[in-house]
């Protein structure tokens, strides 16, 4: 009886899936592995069943898998978010409360994957981090390598960012660390509101090489990584010392 | 996450902060950073020419406790070495003597890249 009724609640949203014109709901079905439906044994399930609304089982999957997006970087966050809303309210625990008990679990665990992939994903930087892991860039075990590959060779290992963004960014934390013990008067005031608003105006720069990684990415080209890896390693120095500064201002 | 009591005690006591004269013939200086992150570490040097013996050391870390502790006992470490016995130190020696977590092996990584990065300077100034 309660699988039945469970059939009669997710009927009741089987259309609104259907529904192609809402970019959203393409965001949910677009990039697809249908599979057989557990309950009614119909071909083209995801998320959910298409023929009979039942939620399927949860799997392990990557966040772009998860909403049927391709791995591309550009995407639609307008679509993504409603794609996300459009999914929350049809894995809410309150829609499941008299379904069975292993339905009640998968739309926990798909919520759960769900709140993942829609964070990761909706912001750019993390959405382009999450990419570079799945592509298997540590950036740190890329550093840890070519450490060990300097001692072995006793070759000089390249820093993975300039030497002047190094000096600088030591430089601004030597002024910052006087600046917390001996006071920020009315000129150094001035000066550091300016050094943030260069690193900002550096920062946005930064945003717009990333989208052009993107791009190159998103048509084929896999040495974007590359790129990626160069611009979020600058960025990481930058968003660090506006942070100490603001912390040093405020 | 809890720090080992080695790495509170560098981190509270830290040994060797300071810096030298970068353009000093027998000071090498290495500048290296974690983009992780954003962790910047000076670590400085100063050779004698003749025995090839480190004789001082000195860093200033701007970065987590970790990296301050791997710092720290990095300069202890080279202190009294002769160059190829500093080069010979791994990170890895500094994470297990600071019982750093996988997390942070990074900042061990770090320490390493200045010791070498501080010996290369001195090595090309006198070269």
């Amino acid at each position: 009886m309660s699988e039945k009724s469970t059939g009669v609640v997710n009927s009741g949203l089987k259309p609104e899936a259907k529904k192609g014109s809402d970019s959203a709901l393409q965001v949910m079905n677009g990039e697809h592995h249908p599979h057989q439906c557990w309950s009614c044994g119909d071909m083209r399930a995801e998320h959910f069943c298409g023929a009979c609304g039942h939620v399927q089982p949860a799997e392990p999957t990557d966040f772009f898998s998860f909403f049927g997006l391709p791995r591309k970087l550009e995407l639609d966050e307008a679509a993504l978010e409603r794609g996300f809303y459009a999914l929350s309210r049809k894995l809410h625990p309150d829609v499941y409360s008299r379904a069975s008990a292993k339905e009640q679990a998968w739309s926990l665990e798909k919520t759960s994957q769900l709140n993942d992939a829609y964070r990761t994903l909706k912001d750019p930087i993390s959405r382009t981090e999450y990419l570079l892991m799945l592509e298997g860039i540590q950036l740190d075990e890329q550093s840890k390598k070519a450490t060990e590959k300097a001692r072995a060779s006793g070759a000089e290992k390249k820093q993975s960012v300039p030497p002047e963004l190094l000096e600088e960014a030591f430089e601004l934390n030597m002024m910052l660390e006087e600046a917390k013990m001996g006071g920020v008067d009315k000129d150094l005031r001035a000066q550091l509101t300016a050094t943030r608003e260069d690193l900002t105006a550096r920062l946005n720069t930064m945003q717009d090489e990333l989208r052009g990684a993107w791009k190159r990415w998103d048509s084929g080209d896999s040495g974007a990584t590359a790129r990626m890896v160069d611009v979020l390693n600058r960025r990481s120095y930058l968003c660090n010392l506006v942070r100490d500064i603001d912390e040093v201002l405020s | 996450m809890a720090y080992s009591d080695k790495v509170l005690d560098h981190y509270t006591n830290p040994r060797n902060v300071g810096t030298m004269d970068k353009n000093a013939n027998e000071v090498g200086t290495g500048l290296v950073g974690a983009p992780e992150c954003g962790d910047v570490m000076k670590l400085q040097i100063r050779i004698n020419a003749e025995t090839k013996v480190i004789e001082d050391a000195k860093f200033k870390t701007f970065g987590c406790g970790s990296a301050i502790a791997s710092s720290s006992l990095a300069t202890e470490w080279v202190k009294g070495k002769t160059v190829d016995e500093a080069l010979a130190i791994k990170n890895t020696d500094i994470v297990k003597e600071l019982s750093l977590p996988p997390v942070k092996i990074h900042c061990s990584v770090l320490a390493e890249d200045a010791i070498r990065a501080a010996i290369s300077d001195w090595k090309k100034k006198n070269s």
